[in-house]
């Protein structure tokens, strides 16, 4: 037999010896005393997906941010209620109206020992202006000239025109990279970080000291995180762990192979998960909202009465009670949120659902219904197929719709087909949703602005621009709030946009682990760094 | 002809065949639609981002030039950096590539294992109720749904016996022999699972060329000189009958490296399937014409091997 | 998803060429109707295709959405309910009809490109070496990434999916039709059929096809199966087509809303489906080669 078979035992041979290429050699005992807090559990968290980029400047993904978010710390965070906090920044706001400045704190060190300085914040937002990478990041930098670290602990940002997210908006978007590390690299848009050259460098409450692409990525705890309660993280190791499919990720929790699941729990799993035992449940607001956008340069959907028919054609309580299971709440169909705070206007009430309404807005816009009722108009609605929770809602569009007589061809592709599309324009109809809206006049501002990154409605409304432009550069919160509340009315009454619902988000770990700080977004929730460095074993 | 020849002809043939799939795999990713540089990048990025992005990939050249630059890289075994990781495609692929060596292997192995006794079972009972059942159970395990089967099995050994693990190709901090241990431990469902699928068609093929063979002059003549029937089955006639299933484990060996997705996602088996498919939603062109060009690579190899095998075992096929 | 293909079910059998076509096939039809797993197989066919042609008669539409959600089997639903309150049989026996479909839209091209390159080619012999070349060069191609891949790029459609499992099924049939035309030009009839006309196509129709055909029965079954799977497949991996029902999309939605391990009918019932299409479509290959193997006739 095996003389028969070279090939297969070539093959087995391979395998053996790519296999013992792998075998991990027993590390030396461990010889340091940890504090008496700092316990020496590992806490396993399941993720649906490899880390792309360890370099947070350009990384994207979700993996990518819970990772990098360890190690690179940003000025500032967010608490329960979405309001910003600090993190590293202990101050922050504006020296004049092209000025803005951080101050940070002072006890903060990379784990090689570096301390963390007001250069290395200067150094992170410079490289990131002048190599323009991919991340999120350079999004927020539109306005900055450049940042100077004025003293150790103190930086200022000379900004090309007045603008009054921008300080915050940097704050909590940016992550914080080690000057000397990143700046070896050369370009920070090209540079991969990944450990190849001595492993990682972490100001965080992990760093990542091995991985295993495709099965999972281990941080060992940094004794010296001063952010934390105690000053040193609890968990002796966090481990994130791949599940490429959710179903089989639900089930290594219950079986006890991971502690915890970094992503939300889809909404039909969110009760099945809180009866079983062993599983809690934690609840985080969402900052962010799922909208349709109707595309102005069809001609049709250039008609404000098309848009408010369509807008009347959507049963959007169904969409929250059947598809979401009840876990999202009305905006008032308004682009500010409750979680907004002073901003969100209860006046503005969400469009009811009325195929009636529907009708006489269609013929008030000139079409008239055939023998089987219905108007002479289709138009092509584009989601993405990833995202599955919007994958369900547009079949209910599309029905509502046909219900008033109006035609919605759904097209729904892979991610990257529909963010081209997207970006060429080419849709009558948008569904998707953001993750984060945390400032409304950023938000506004790249929504509603011609030429806005994310303006898919195609707007270009004098009045509204107006608005929006003022309140972008106002120093007066009072005044901004003001602002965006009038430019609200306008979106919602014109329906530049149609904000549908803003989703809770739920996630799961094990009854085995507490002290866990559940924050706003899928990008915060349970994982952001403060909770992962409380989070403890529940006494026996 | 000569052996030399035939072998170097079987060379320029590999070399062709790689050459198409590399050409094929080049520009399907550039004719069809989809946008790297939104792949990457935040959905609120500029159209200068875009354009940086566009020239830092050198997706700005035309497609000739793009083309032979490639091309003259790859002779040169530079396959270029990945556009998302930002690391060299090499690398990238070492990453997965031994577990996918692990798993495939273990599932040829254990499909040779059990498909050689139950196509001999099958052959030697030809038309007997043993012989519908062998060729059922084959045919049913090639048409089962891999995921639904992989979390039935993930459910039953994972949760309820909790007998193996769930998801991942071994545990940490576990060292020298129990690592091993750990690593079987996690091997033993996906590499069922892919056995599964793939045992049918070696057990049917292993069935009718043993049933030819059978039927052929010398064991007519075995029989004659009073041979028993089991020596003659699995002695001479099995012998001639491997040819063939010699031959279908080397077509398999590249369907079995590429087309393991669906039990890579279902098991979390950090494989080369899942790698392609994770490339193929980040449109990361130079992981993908890496993947592709290996999983060609392997074909071909393996191609070749079962060729001059059985070029050496049966002198027959030199002149063909 | 996409096993090869049973080698076994598709070795050319020589020997019915030669003889007169209707003969053998009665003779077949007798050895066949002595095969239960045959018939059984051809049976679940029948119901599979009658289910996708009366399938307004058996279920409404699936609804958009209900309120009973995640409803086991029972009660007013058969086979339970989705994340969604849909009815899981509506959904299963309208995707039945699209993954009859997509079996017999796919096959029915690979099969017609693929036999129509074989024929030609064994009929022109300059043209044989190169389709050779291209056929061994195709099938060295890794099929399912690259219909992963194309399937991505090219956007979810069901018209998608069947030219795509298309596209990479009809070497497979080439390689297996080539052979046996090759052997049939070969035969004196045909070089007869030379002599007395110029058409050649006449010629190609009335003998060569003809002569070809049982392979093509089954090729025709064993790419239709491998349809059903790639494009189950494919839809589980979220590259399905999202706006009709099919087989492969319960499976996806199911999976999508993390719903497979506690929502057992919604894996189990579909799974159930493939398997009896692809299962019965196999067996019904094996069953009918062996019935035209003229050594099973006297038996």
């Amino acid at each position: 037999m095996r003389k028969r078979y070279p090939l297969l035992a070539g093959v087995a041979a391979i395998a053996v010896l790519a296999l013992s290429a792998c075998a991990p050699e027993a590390p030396p005992a461990a010889t340091s005393t940890s504090t008496a807090k700092a316990g020496t559990d590992t806490l396993n968290i399941a993720t649906t997906t490899d880390v792309v980029n360890y370099n947070p400047l350009v990384g994207n993904s979700r993996s990518d941010y819970w990772v990098s978010n360890l190690m690179y710390p940003h000025l500032l965070s967010m608490n329960e209620d979405g309001d910003r906090i600090p993190e590293v920044a202990t101050d922050w706001g504006y020296v004049d109206e092209t000025t803005g400045f951080y101050e940070i704190r002072d006890d903060m060190k990379w784990s090689d020992g570096e301390p963390l300085t007001a250069e290395d914040v200067a150094y992170t937002l410079n490289a990131t202006k002048k190599d323009k990478p991919a991340g999120t990041l350079y999004g927020q930098l539109a306005n900055m000239d450049s940042a100077e670290a004025v003293s150790k602990t103190r930086v200022e940002m000379k900004l090309s025109k007045p603008d009054a997210s921008i300080v915050e908006g940097i704050g909590f978007w940016g992550n914080i990279v080690p000057q000397h590390v990143f700046e070896k690299a050369g370009s920070v848009a090209e540079f991969a970080n990944d450990g190849s050259d001595g492993g990682w460098v972490s100001a965080g409450p992990f760093v990542l000291t091995k991985v295993q692409v495709g099965q999972s990525y281990t941080m060992d705890r940094v004794e010296d995180y001063p952010i934390v309660k105690g000053g040193t993280p609890i968990p002796a190791k966090v481990v994130y762990r791949v599940y490429p499919d959710v179903n089989a990720e639900i089930l290594a929790l219950q079986s006890g192979a991971v502690d915890a699941i970094a992503n939300a729990l889809p909404p039909a799993q969110v009760e099945q998960l809180k009866n079983t035992a062993g599983i809690k449940v934690e609840e985080s607001t969402g900052l962010g909202y799922a909208h349709m956008t109707y595309n102005m340069d069809n001609p049709d959907l250039a008609k404000v009465e098309v848009r408010q028919a369509l807008a009347h054609a959507a049963d959007y309580d169904a969409i929250r009670k059947v598809v979401l299971q009840g876990q999202a709440v009305s905006t008032g169909s308004s682009p500010l949120m409750e979680v907004h705070g002073d901003y969100y206007d209860k006046s503005i009430k969400e469009y009811d659902f009325d195929v009636d309404k529907s009708r006489s807005l269609m013929e008030k816009a000139g079409y008239t219904a055939d023998a089987n009722g219905n108007f002479p108009v289709s138009f092509r609605l584009i989601y993405s197929l990833q995202d599955s929770v919007t994958s369900q809602w547009v079949q209910l569009v599309k029905d509502s719709a046909a219900k008033a007589g109006i035609t919605i061809e759904l097209q729904g592709t892979e991610r990257n087909t529909y963010l081209a599309m997207t970006n060429a324009g080419d849709y009558d109809i948008y569904a998707g949703n953001f993750a984060i809206m945390e400032d409304p006049v950023t938000n506004m501002v790249l929504s509603y602005l011609p030429g806005g990154a994310i303006n898919y409605t195609h707007v270009d409304d004098p009045e509204l621009n107006d608005l929006i432009n003022t309140a972008s550069t106002s120093a007066d919160e009072k005044e901004r709030v003001k602002l965006m509340r009038e430019a609200a009315q306008i979106v919602h009454e014109k329906v530049y946009d149609n904000i549908m619902y803003s989703q809770q988000l739920y996630f799961a770990h094990s009854d085995k682990w507490t002290g866990f700080v559940s924050k706003p977004s899928e990008l915060l929730s349970i994982v952001n760094p403060v909770s992962l460095a409380s989070a403890s074993k529940t006494a026996k | 002809m000569s052996i030399a020849l035939f072998v170097l002809r079987r060379l320029g043939r590999g070399v062709f065949t790689i050459w198409f799939a590399v050409t094929v795999t080049f520009l399907l990713l550039r004719l069809l639609p989809g946008d790297p540089a939104l792949a990457v990048a935040s959905p609120n990025m500029t159209e200068e981002t875009r354009a940086a992005l566009l020239t830092q990939y050198g997706l700005d050249q035309p497609l000739i030039i793009q083309y032979f630059i490639y091309l003259g890289r790859l002779v040169t075994g530079d396959l270029g950096t990945s556009f998302t990781q930002s690391i060299p495609v090499v690398d990238v692929l070492l990453q997965r590539l031994p577990w996918t060596l692990v798993l495939t292997a273990s599932a040829l192995v254990l499909t040779v294992l059990l498909g050689i006794p139950l196509g001999v079972l099958a052959a030697s009972r030809r038309g007997k109720a043993m012989d519908r059942f062998v060729q059922i159970l084959g045919v049913t395990g090639q048409s089962l749904f891999v995921p639904s089967v992989g979390i039935a099995l993930l459910l039953l050994f994972g949760l309820w016996l909790r007998w193996l693990p769930i998801g991942g190709a071994y545990d940490d901090a576990v060292y020298g022999v129990a690592w091993y241990g750990s690593v079987l431990q996690h091997l033993l469902l996906p590499a069922l699972s892919l056995t599964l699928i793939q045992l049918g068609s070696y057990v049917l093929t292993v069935r009718a060329t043993l049933i030819d063979a059978l039927g052929d002059d010398y064991v007519t003549l075995a029989k004659a000189n009073g041979l028993s029937p089991r020596r003659i089955l699995w002695k001479h006639a099995l012998r001639n009958a491997l040819l063939p299933a010699t031959t279908l484990i080397g077509l398999q060996l590249g369907f079995l490296v590429g087309g393991a997705v669906l039990t890579e996602t279902v098991f979390a088996y950090p494989g080369i399937g899942r790698g392609i498919y994770e490339a193929v939603t980040q449109l990361d062109f130079p992981v993908l014409q890496g993947a592709f060009l290996l999983l060609a690579v392997t074909v071909v190899v393996a191609n070749m091997l079962t060729d001059i095998v059985y070029g050496f075992l049966d002198p027959r096929v030199k002149t063909a | 998803m996409t096993a090869p293909i049973p080698e076994a079910a598709l070795e050319p059998i020589p020997e019915p060429i030669a003889t007169g076509g209707s003969r053998a096939s009665r003779a077949t039809w007798r050895a066949f109707r002595k095969q239960p797993l045959g018939l059984l197989s051809l049976a679940i066919l029948g119901i599979l295709i009658l289910i996708s042609i009366a399938a307004p008669l058996l279920a409404p539409y699936p609804a958009s959405y209900g309120t009973d959600v995640l409803k086991p089997p029972g009660g007013g639903y058969p086979l339970g309910t989705d994340a969604l309150g849909r009815d899981l049989w509506g959904e299963i026996v309208w995707g039945t009809q699209q993954s009859v479909l997509v079996a017999v839209a796919a096959s029915a091209i690979a099969i017609a490109f693929g036999t129509l390159v074989a024929v030609l080619g064994a009929y022109i012999p300059k043209l044989d070496a190169v389709i050779g070349v291209v056929v061994d060069l195709t099938l060295s191609l890794p099929v399912l990434p690259l219909m992963i891949l194309v399937a991505a790029l090219v956007g979810p459609s069901t018209s998608t999916i069947i030219l795509v499992v298309a596209a990479f099924s009809w070497p497979e049939v080439t390689r297996i039709v080539r052979s046996q035309a090759l052997a049939v030009v070969k035969l004196p009839y045909i070089d007869a059929a030379r002599l007395m006309t110029r058409n050649h196509l006449w010629i190609i129709g009335r003998h060569v096809v003809p002569a070809v055909a049982p392979v093509i029965v089954v090729s025709v079954v064993v790419t239709a199966s491998r349809a059903v799977l790639s494009a189950a497949g494919l839809a589980f991996l979220g590259l399905g087509d999202p706006t009709t029902w099919s087989w492969g999309r319960i499976l996806y939605e199911a999976q999508a809303s993390g719903a497979m391990v506690s929502a057992w009918w919604l894996t189990l019932f579909p799974s159930l489906a493939i398997l009896a299409l692809v299962l019965s479509a196999t067996l019904l290959s094996i069953a009918y080669n062996d019935a035209r193997n003229p050594r099973n006739h006297d038996r």
